[in-house]
Formats: C-alpha cells, structure tokens, sequence
C-alpha cells in the first residue's frame, strides 16, 4: 500500500481542494473519509494506493467542474470503472482524486433502426449487451469481466475478449464520444453515424488511452443484429500442437467462429475435477468453438470444425445439445482463473499477443524458461487472434517471485522477437509500463509523450500509467 | 475462528465479481457496499490503518448477509469468515448499538413489520437462555418492545405440539427446528410441515427445549450469545435419536447446518450432515407423492437468499410447487427481498426498492400465491404486497404442498 | 489553373539536393508530367512544382526533410482517384506520386495479415488475398483503380461497409515518414494490441496531413464461402427504404451490401445497359449477401420475398458470377454516367442515422425543386450513407445557387446528427463545411495536433482546415 507522506504544504493545498470541491459539488460527491479512500484504492490487480479524494459525479457537469478544480491546483486524477482491470489503470499511484464512475450508469439510448446505442461510462457492459439484446442486437465485445467491468473502462483499455477473432474489439464499435479534457473543456468526437470521417480520428486516439488523455462521459456504440443461434463444441487432444493445428485447419476452411479458446496441459489439470465437463488424464489440451449465425450455416460450420478436428487427432469432440451442456463446457473455461490458484498462491496475468503462425513457437519459448519448473505457467486464451494468456504462478516462498518476474520479463523479449504485443487487451498500466520501450521505440514512444503533453500539460491525468518511469 | 478472516482477506484478487450479484451494490453502486470494498477495510483494519469508526460501522453493517458474493466469488474467498470478524470487531470494539431512533424512524411508521416486530419481541426472551439478564442488551431490536406490547395471544408452534403426533410404524422420526418466526407468528408453517410428512409416513418431533438458532446475535456480532444458543441447541438435538432434522427456514437452517460448523467446530460434522431445508427433504428422501393433487392456483416462487446462495437449493421448493399447484416461475426470483435483520433498520430507502422491484416481479408473473422458503421472506414479501393492496397471498411452499394433499384426499 | 504553367518555382539548389537524394530519373519537373499530376476525381486542378516518383521508404523519408527544410508543401498521391480533392497540391510544391511503391511484401495466410506498400491498387490486393481464400473487404467503388495509401488517406468504406466495416478496421500496423523526414512504425502485425497510444488509428483518414505511410499492415478474413445477389425495383424509394428496413429490423438479416439508387441515377444509366431497368422503376437496391451455400441461397429468398412485400416492380437474383457483375456494373458506373444530367457535378458523401435516412431524402428533393438543381442520389443506404450529387452545367450561373445548395442540405444533415463525409474525406472540397459538425474548439484543437506533427505546415497544406 502506497501511503503518502505529505508536506503541511500540501495538506494545506489539499485541505483547500475538497473544501472548494464541497462546494462546488456538494457533500454526497466528494468523500475524504478513510474508509471511502480505501474503498477505491485498487483494482483486479491487487495493487493498492490511496487517494486523496473520492469524487462521485452524476453528470459531465461534474466531472468538467471537478477536473477544472484538479487542474488548477494541479492534483493527480485517475478515472475508475468498475475497477476491475488488469493493469492497474484504475489504481491512483499518485495520490489524488479517483473518479468514480460508477454512478453515471444510464442507457441514454438504444436506437434499434440506426444500430446505435448512447450510454454513460458507467454502464457495465453485460447491462448493455443485455437490454440491446431486447431489440435483437447485438454489441460483440465480450471481455471476461463483461458481467462487472464498465463500458467506460472496456474504451479506456480498448477491451477485446472472447468475439475478437469474428467481430473484433471495443475500437471497433465506438463511434462518438463526449470527452472532458484535462482543463475541464468538453469535447465531442466523432458522430453518432454509422459512418464519419470529419477530420481527425480523436475517437481512437482516445480509446485505449488508459485515463491518461481525458475522461469519457458519453458513449456512442455502434450495434449489429443479433446472430440467431450460437452452438458449442469442445475438441480434446493429448498433444498441443494438434489442438493449434486444428485451430489453423478451422480458420483454413474458410470457418470464422465466434469464439476459439483454447486451454493447454496445465490449464486442463487445474480445472479438472471443477465438474461440467469430464476431462480424462490424457486430455492435454483442449479447444473451446463457439459458431453463431442462422441454424443452417451453424450446422454446416460445426461440421467443417468438427472433421477440422478430428483430423488434427482431437481425441474425441463434444458437440452441446443442450444449452445446459454448452453452460457445462463454458464452466471449464471460467473455472480456469479461480481453478489456478489451487495451483499456486500467487499470479502474474499477462495477455500477450503474436501472429497466430508464431503460437506454438511461443509456448516453446515459455516452456524453456521455464525448463527448471521453479513456477507453473498455464496458458490459455483467444488462440484464434493469437492472444495467449500467459498465467505465470508461484507460491508464497521466498525468491518465487522473483523468478517469476525474470521468467515474465522474458517471455515478454520472446514475444516481441515473434513480433508480438506485450498487451493484446488489458492495456498497459504501470503493471507493464515497464516493458514498453521493448516494444515502442524511442521516437514512437516521444510521438505519444507529446501527444500526452500536449492534451495534459500539467500532467494530471493518471500519471504513472502508460509510460515507462523514463519516459 | 481466531484468525481465519486474515487469510481469507489476502486471497481477495479484487476481481470485481462480486459487483455482480450484491443485492447492496446494485441500487448504491458504492465500493464500500460490495464484499471487495469491505475486504479491503479488513485488510487495513488488520494492516493498522484504520480503526473502528462509525463509517466503519456503517459500512460493515451494510452488509445482508446473503452470501451471493461468497457464491461467485472465483478465488473462493470465505467472506463469510470475514463479515463475522468485522460485525465481532465492531462489537467488541465499539459496543453494539441501541437503536431506538431508528426503530422510530423507520419501524413504526410501517405497521405490518412494526406488529410483527413487536409480537416476535415480547417473547422472543424465553428462546433465549437469560440466566445473565446482561445479556439481552446484544439483542436490542428484538427486545425493544418488550417493555411494551403484551405477549401474543394464542399458542406458538411449540405449545401447539408439546405432544408428538405418533405416526404408525414411521418410516423416519425426524425433528423439526422451528425457528423464531415460525414459533411465533407463523404457526401454521410449522403445521404444514407435520402434517405433510405425517402423511408421508413420518414422524415429526418437536423438541421443547429447542432455542433461536443464534443468527441475530451473531448479526450484531455477539458472537457469546450465538455460542451459547448453539451449544444449547446442540444439547437438545443430540439427545434424541432422529433421523434427520428439518427446518422450514432458510436463515435457521444455515445457521445449524452451516454456522455451527465454525461455532461448534468438527464435532457438529455428523448432526450438520443430517440438517436439511423441508423442500430438500421431501426432494431427497420422498420423491413421488401419491395424494398430491394440484390446487388450481398459480404459484410462484421466490428464492430466500440463504437457502439459495448459501444451500444451492432451487429446484427442490419448485419440484414440490409444480407438483402441487399451477406453477409460474418470476423474472428475477432469485433476487433479494430486501428483508433480513439490522440491514433493514439502516437501509430501509434500500430494503424498500428491492422490496418493490420483487413485488413487481411477482405481479409481473400473473400468480396468485408467491411461495418461499422463509418466513423472513413471507413476512417481508407480505408486507410489500399489502402495502400495494394486492390480492397476491404470501405462503411457504410446504403450506401449498399441505393444500395439494388436502385437495387429494377430498377428490378421492 | 491556379499557377503558370511554364515555370516552377523549386529553387535549383534544392531541386539538384532532392534528385541526388532520390535519383533524377524519379524527379520530374516538365510541365507535363506536372499537368498530369494536379489534379483528382474532383476535377479541380492545382499544378505541382515538382512530380517526384519514390521508390522506398528511404526515398520519401530523404524528399520529405529536404521540403522540411526549405518548407516546400508536400502532397502525397496515390491513384489521384479521390473525390475530395486530398491529392490535389492546392498550394503547389511537390507532388509525391507514391505508384511505383506497390509491392505486396508479405502476405501471410496463417496470421490472416498483409503487409503492403501504399501505391498498391486496391483491386489486386483483393485478388492477391483470394488466391490464398482470403478476403479484404473494405471495397470502395475505385478499388480498381485507388490506392491502398489512398484509401487509408481517407479511411475509405465501400459496399461493404454493412458487414464487415471500413478500412480503419483492418489497419493493424504503419509505415509512416513523419513531416520531418523521420520514421516511425505503428501498432503491431498482431491481430489485437493495446500498448500505447492508437497512433495508427489517428494517422488512418488524416488525409495526408499529418506524415506519409510507407508501408500498411492489413487484417484479412478468410474468404466467404458464397456471394449471392439480388436487384429490386421499386416505383418509389419509400417502398425502397421500406424494404431495407425490413431487411435489417425486422428480419435481423446482415447483408455485405444493401445498395440505393434514386430515380435520377436511374434515368441516367438506362442507355446502352446490360441491366434490364423495368419501366416506370424510381429507385433500385442492390444487395450481396455472403456466407455458407445453403446459408445464402435461403437468405437471398427471404429477401425477394421481402421486396415483394414492399411493392418491389421487378427482383432479379443473379445467377451466374457475369449476372452480378453485370448489377454491380450498373452501380460503379453512376458517379460517371451523372454527367449526362450536367457537366459539372458537387458531390458530397454524408452519412445520417439510418432511421433518418427518409427525412433527409425527402428534405434534399424538396430543397432541389424549390432551388430549381438537380441532384441524383445513391449510397450504402443500409447505413444511412448517402452519395448525393448535385449536377449543374459548366459556367451556368447555376453554380452559385447548387453552392447554396449544398450548404442547405449539409447544415440539415449536421442538425438531424449526421456528418458531412462518410467515406471521401474532408480534402478542400468540403473544408467550408466542417464547421457546421465540428465546433471551433474541436478544429482548434486538431488544428494544434496538426502543428504538433507538422509544425512548419507543409504536409499537403489547405485540406481538411480552412
């Protein structure tokens, strides 16, 4: 826990910024009390720092006056979602005020015959997916936290998930965004059309901009009719590299699933036994297919996947008949992160990406360095657009650690040598700031600095995240 | 007990998920609200960082207790475990709080549950063991009133069967925990249950000297009160010789089954196995019932927190209620009511919108009964549905499968 | 034409710096190489300094600090095919002719990536992707004659839009000299990447302003299965509107195509046409569904069922792969057959709500006839993306009031919440407009981003900003 020693200075400075945000906002807003601080301290990735100050707007009246205030007096501001990311985005490093979104929570509205959606940043995402699902809509991005995470969060981090491969990601269904900068000005990106190409694109240089550039109060989405049916498959293999070649094989017959998952050996050991599926000793790897569309090309699909598979010497393939049997075969999937820590105590997410051809070459790589066994690494994830979840765990004991961060700094050379991404969703935060420069280069790295100073001059916008510590 | 908690507080990953499915957290959208928030309090408060405040307080005593966050929770954090070392720490550190304000504030404005409130206080002292008249002040809402109201006219469950009704060569003897609210006010629950297992061949024995399962106390954190509740429970029920025990509450029967284990450790493991929730029995240990003829209603059925989230029981009370009536299920029958102990006295504005948004869901379904499994909940989903004037009657399900029996037996 | 034409104005000196730099076979500055490069498909003119034809990476980076230098506006140029006068060197200096940059480098089919060079033609990059059963899907009406840099330039739609989206979404990685000769690469050839700031997504429709792409990393999909197609007829384009209502609302289908054409577009075209135009047909759409065999053979049927519904004059479901490319012909020759309307044709591409599309259609004939102009119309009508063409002769004092026109009509869509362009860009051609979308906080503030990449201003200089 970060705990912030402060000069009388700047306690004085303080004091004097939640007595004019009192006023200003009005004591329901603005909680200084211990207790509340604590409450918004972290995010899912255990880290913890306190803020100053937790702000609760309603409206973008709020968040403009209150980052007018933040700015002026030149005080840190992280934006919070749900707080439920994976790289610290929403965990204040500096101190400051942490906004908490989470009650601008309002479908503004659901247009079904322009395909358009306009939502508040607090919206949790499975809500939204959920009442456009009424219309007959559909809004693909699908991040595991879906259920939890905010639609706020899923720009600032430029969420993918388990559709990526078919429908893409967060990006790719954003189309308007009311953003407050920095000064505490509002500005409109984009158009709530299907279609806009009015000068700059601000909307994506803002999308994935991790809270560093300004903060969403609206947010246009953009949605596609709802595929009629969905059907589930699970192929089992004992070897891994067939499980990647039958995922080749599927997407060279022409078949785009909706989802393709994929779990490897040590994924499979720690799940097992989680009941739903069964999962016999040989079984070392494992591929999860989602098909949607109309029942007709559903069923032509499932067969092209399934001989894919069989081909490829899947060990035996299960196809659900039921909605009930397609829960069961999911269930082994979720079950995967709470499974691993019967493994192990302690986790490191990482959620790398390479071309899909440099897969089975990456987790060689990882299985020698980890040749030792001094951690357990189990990989899963979208294998279909090749980000891999590499889940590095190790126990309580003194020195595991520090492997494991060896091993994870490593696999991270590995993977931009594949000419991979050090992050394929979750973002960058200060969890993987500082591996950036291996894969941003110095001028490239220089081009965002700018463009971060030139939109945060006094650099208040969740300072710590993004950047490396010498940047 | 000791310091479990500080273990289960490290194995939080802040994930999140418990955003989903807290009663609490979904009207406030408050971080200090959701099992997360109040995790990371128990990490400061053993970290030193805080110290017992009333916001402290407050933000402990928001909690329902319902455990769905215990449920989903994928690093299968035992949150339980930690809500009961806070509601113990604010109690042992800060007292527990009279509340009379607040009883006037918000409980006697609202007649039904002021009533019943009040009948369930005047006698609610003879459950509890009062050697030690010190003792009562850890259970101040149920013993306000006991100064006022006279005691309740009629006779509780346990009068009404001080005899065991003998069955002929019974297939089982199994006991039957009443419970408060059963004891006292819903007498005829506790009628429902004997007489359908009599039918059913089996014996039902109602020890004399069973006592309130202990859930109030431990809810205000006194955890010697609940202590002692259990071991005189325990007493009790180990003396007899009975097959199974059942309860038609789903607050009693997690606190016996699932509570005791941490209270009376290990040694409860072969009574707590023998424990089960009414519908469960019937489900596990009668299957088919010849005589049950549907009544013609429409029910519907609303899932107790504790039996649910807690028990995983949800199929057994609709297998029973589609046997024997015209069954409709509700949208959202798995959310909370909104009822359940201190958390209604502070959050009433809170209790109240879950309370509405179930009503709407049951009058949303078109049934004309809403059955459950609790009588918390038939007190609170009672009171939602008088307020509306609805015509909607509240029941516990035993009680319908009682009529289906009765339907039966006048057809043949 | 806005200069003389017998004489540049590239001082020698740096005129013999940039052809050491880039060899002199590849620099041109002969009046009529120059003619041959001032001008795009919206007609307007601008004569260049200098034509200079690049072939690497390290070629334009060398062009491009020599005209950092000496502040030499720079304006790149794919196929010149664009419609909003982005290729158009408006303020002179060199043009950069980036055609013979037109390698495919790498085209991997496992990964589902290309990796190109901006001068390649559209059209073959499609061909390329479907010899390995690959498709690139953004298809804008040139792509067989624009370019990939050209299409990126001005985040290009097309048909295709509907299903499968824009070219943005398929830019995964660039290339880019940056205004000061640097170079720079963007986002990874990875399926997804989140690390940094989306610059690639930023520089994609920046329309030359903001630095060149030398080389463009693309996503492919795997090649669907089947194209079906089918034409409908309709005496009036409410029935047309109607029916693709229909189609997306009621009936949840997502055709890769749902195509309009209004009566004007029609009336045009009938001469000399391998399409059979019933009589008294006022508007048409076209529409592609693809998918598996089965899959698009019922969807096709569903949908000439549809249009029957709605009134449709005539459907017509193409057979063979001729058929087809027989009703998409029809479709690509409109922007030209237009002219037969007038000499003189302002085109602009705006795109409004879909559930908007009727009011507006409705506004812009009722504007034409009190304004006594002509306009036809066409678009990718299933996302509310309208082509409008307001056509009026050469010198005829018609301009003035076709100007007025527009205005009238583009300040509608903007208030109904649409935007001015869809898919051509802003260029110069509607840089008076952005205006009436953006407020001048939002253009100050692009504006300063554009100093911040190009501070001396030379980056294809007078677009998109008045």
């Amino acid at each position: 826990m970060v705990m912030f020693k402060r000069t009388t200075r700047e306690d004085t400075k303080l004091l004097k910024v939640v007595n004019e945000l009192l006023r200003v906002l009005g004591k329901e807003k603005v909680l200084s009390g211990i207790e509340d601080r604590l409450c918004y301290s972290y995010d899912g990735t255990k880290q913890k720092a306190l803020p100053d100050i937790v702000i609760r707007p309603n409206t973008t009246s709020d968040v403009s006056i209150t980052l007018k205030v933040a700015n002026k007096y030149e005080i840190p501001i992280c934006a919070r979602g749900a707080g439920t990311g994976l790289s610290g985005g929403a965990v204040p490093l500096q101190g400051g005020i942490v906004f908490d979104l989470k009650g601008m929570n309002k479908i503004l509205s659901i247009c079904p015959e322009d395909f358009i959606a306009t939502v508040e940043p607090g919206v949790v995402t499975k809500h939204l997916q959920d009442e456009v699902a009424k219309h007959g809509l559909f809004y693909p991005p699908d991040p595991s936290s879906a259920a939890f995470s905010t639609i706020g969060g899923n720009v600032a981090e430029c969420a993918g998930g388990i559709t990526g491969l078919k429908y893409g990601v967060t990006r790719d269904y954003i189309l308007a965004l009311e953003i407050v900068l920095p000064d505490g000005s509002i500005i409109n990106t984009g158009r709530k059309t299907l279609r806009s190409v009015t000068g700059y694109d601000l909307t994506r240089l803002f999308i994935g901009s991790e809270g560093t550039l300004g903060i969403f109060t609206k947010i246009t989405v953009k949605l596609i009719p709802k595929p009629e049916k969905i059907d589930t498959l699970a192929a089992f293999f004992c070897e891994r590299d067939n499980a990647i070649d039958a995922a080749d094989l599927v997407i060279e017959n022409n078949i785009v699933p909706r989802t393709l998952e994929f779990m490897d050996q040590m994924s499979i050991s720690a799940v097992r036994g989680y009941g739903g599926v069964t999962l016999d000793e040989d079984v070392k790897a494992l591929l999860l297919i989602d098909i949607d569309g109309t029942g007709e090309n559903i069923k032509h699909d499932l067969s092209v996947v399934e001989s894919a598979c069989k081909k490829k010497n899947a060990l035996r393939v299960k196809v659900a008949e039921t909605s009930k049997e397609r829960e069961a075969i999911w269930a082994v999937r979720r079950s995967i992160s709470p499974a691993l820590y019967n493994i192990a105590p302690h986790k490191i997410n990482e959620d790398v990406c390479v071309p899909r051809s440099r897969i089975k070459e990456l987790l060689q790589k990882v299985d020698q360095l980890n040749d030792k066994r001094e951690i357990y690494v189990a990989n899963f994830g979208h294998i279909g657009d090749g980000n891999v979840h590499v889940n590095i765990m190790f126990k309580d004991e003194p020195g595991q650690e520090e492997i494991a961060e060896k091993i994870v700094h490593n696999i991270m050379v590995e993977v931009i040598k594949l000419g991979g991404t050090i992050s394929g969703e979750h973002g960058i935060g200060n969890k993987k700031s500082q591996f950036m420069d291996l894969e941003i280069l110095p001028k490239e790295l220089s081009i965002m600095k700018k463009l971060k100073d030139f939109f945060d001059p006094k650099g208040i916008m969740n300072p710590g995240k993004l950047f490396p510590s010498s940047a | 007990m000791s310091n479990d908690w500080k273990n289960e507080v490290s194995k939080c990953s802040k994930c999140g998920k418990c955003h989903t499915v807290c009663p609490v957290f979904l009207e406030t959208h408050d971080e200090s609200a959701v099992a997360r928030g109040r995790i990371s309090l128990a990490e400061a408060l053993k970290d030193k960082q805080i110290g017992y405040t009333e916001k402290l307080r407050d933000y402990v005593y928001s909690c329902k207790k319902c455990m769905r966050c215990r449920k989903v929770c994928p690093s299968d954090v035992d949150y339980e475990k930690i809500i009961s070392a806070l509601l113990r720490g604010v109690a042992e550190n800060m007292g527990i709080p009279l509340l009379p304000k607040i009883i006037f504030r918000y409980i006697l404005p609202r007649r039904i549950l002021f009533d019943t409130l009040l009948k369930v206080s005047s006698k609610i002292q003879r459950f509890i063991p009062m050697k030690k008249r010190g003792q009562m002040r850890h259970l101040p809402l149920l013993f306000m009133g006991k100064r006022w109201i006279p005691t309740l006219a009629g006779k509780t469950a346990l009068q009404k069967f001080r005899k065991t009704r003998k069955v002929e060569n019974p297939r089982m003897r199994v006991g039957l925990f009443t419970g408060c609210l059963i004891n006292y006010i819903y007498v005829d629950i506790a009628e429902a249950v004997v007489d359908v297992l009599n039918k059913m061949g089996i014996e039902v024995v109602i020890p004399q000297r069973q006592l309130c399962c202990g859930t109030p106390s431990s809810t205000m954190g006194d955890v010697k009160s609940s202590k002692r509740l259990a071991e005189e429970n325990r007493k009790v029920f180990e003396s007899l010789e009975l097959d199974a025990i059942v309860s038609a509450c789903a607050t009693c029967t997690k606190s016996i089954k699932n509570d005791y284990m941490h209270i009376l450790g290990p040694s409860w493991k072969n009574m707590s196995d023998k424990i089960y929730d009414i519908s469960e029995f019937i489900d596990k240990f009668i299957g088919d019932m010849p005589g049950v003829k549907p009544i013609g209603e429409k029910v519907t059925y609303h899932d107790p927190c504790h039996l649910l989230w807690v028990r995983d029981i949800s199929e057994e009370p609709r297998n029973i209620l589609k046997k024997s009536s015209r069954f409709v299920d509700m949208d959202m029958a798995d959310a909370c009511c909104g009822g359940g102990g201190i958390f209604t006295i502070i959050h009433y504005d809170l209790t109240l919108k879950m309370l509405e948004r179930k009503v709407d869901s049951i009058q949303r379904s078109g049934a004309d009964t809403v059955a459950t499994n609790c009588p918390g909940c038939v007190m609170q989903i009672a009171d939602g549905l008088a307020g509306r004037n609805s015509n909607i009657k509240t029941t516990h399900s035993i009680q319908i499968l009682q009529e289906a029996l009765k339907n039966g037996e006048t057809k043949k | 034409m806005k200069q003389q034409m017998d004489k540049n104005s590239i001082d020698t000196r740096i005129l013999e710096e940039l052809c050491d730099a880039v060899g002199r076979e590849n620099v041109f500055d002969d009046i009529e190489e120059r003619v041959c490069y001032s001008f795009d498909a919206t007609k307007e003119r601008s004569l260049p300094d200098l034509v200079i034809k690049p072939h690497s990476t390290e070629h334009v980076s060398n062009i491009v600090s020599i005209a950092n230098k000496n502040s030499i506006p720079i304006c790149p140029r794919g196929a010149g095919t664009g419609l909003s006068g982005g290729s158009v060197p408006i303020r002179g200096g060199i043009v950069l002719d980036l055609k013979n940059m037109d390698r495919i480098i790498e085209l991997n089919a496992r990964d589902l990536t290309v990796t190109v060079e901006p001068g390649v033609v559209t059209k073959d990059l499609q061909n390329e992707a479907a010899k390995h059963k690959l498709f690139y899907p953004p298809d804008p009406g040139s792509a067989r004659f624009s370019t990939i840099g050209g299409n990126v330039a001005e985040c290009s739609g097309g048909a295709t839009g509907m299903k499968y989206g824009v070219t943005r979404d398929y830019v995964l990685a660039l290339e880019i000299v940056l205004p000061d000769g640097s170079i720079i690469n963007t986002g990874r050839k990875t399926l997804k990447s989140v690390a940094g700031y989306d610059l690639t997504r930023f520089f994609v429709g920046s329309e030359g302003t903001l630095g060149i792409y030398t080389k463009i990393t693309l996503k492919l999909l795997p090649m669907p299965e089947k194209l079906g197609t089918i034409v409908s007829y309709f005496d009036d384009f409410h029935d047309a509107l109607n029916t693709s209502d229909s189609i997306q609302i009621k009936n949840r289908i997502l055709p890769r195509s749902l195509e309009f054409m209004d009566a004007a577009c029609l009336a045009s075209l009938k001469e000399g046409l391998k399409a059979a135009i019933p009589e008294g047909a006022k508007s048409l759409l076209l529409i592609d569904v693809d998918g598996n065999e089965k899959n698009v053979t019922n969807t096709i049927a569903k949908i000439e069922d549809i249009c029957r519904e709605n009134n449709a004059l005539k459907c017509e479901v193409a057979k063979t792969a001729e058929e087809r490319e027989v009703l998409w012909e029809m479709i690509r020759s409109v922007p030209s057959s237009l002219f037969k309307i007038a000499t003189m044709k302002f085109n602009d591409d705006f795109c409004v709500p879909r559930s908007k599309v009727k009011d507006i259609l409705e506004k812009v004939y009722g504007l034409s006839r009190a304004a006594s102009v002509k306009v036809a119309a066409f678009g990718h009508i299933g996302e509310g993306h309208i082509n409008l063409n307001v056509m009026y002769d050469d010198g005829s004092d018609k301009e003035h009031s076709a100007h007025t026109f527009v205005s009238e009509v583009l300040k509608e869509v903007v208030s109904i919440g649409g935007t001015i362009t869809s898919e051509h860009g802003v260029g110069d051609a509607k840089a008076e407009y952005v205006k009436l979308e953006l407020t001048a906080q939002e253009i100050e503030l692009m504006q300063k981003l554009k100093k911040l990449f190009d501070p001396k201003g030379i980056m294809n200089p007078g677009k998109i900003f008045v």
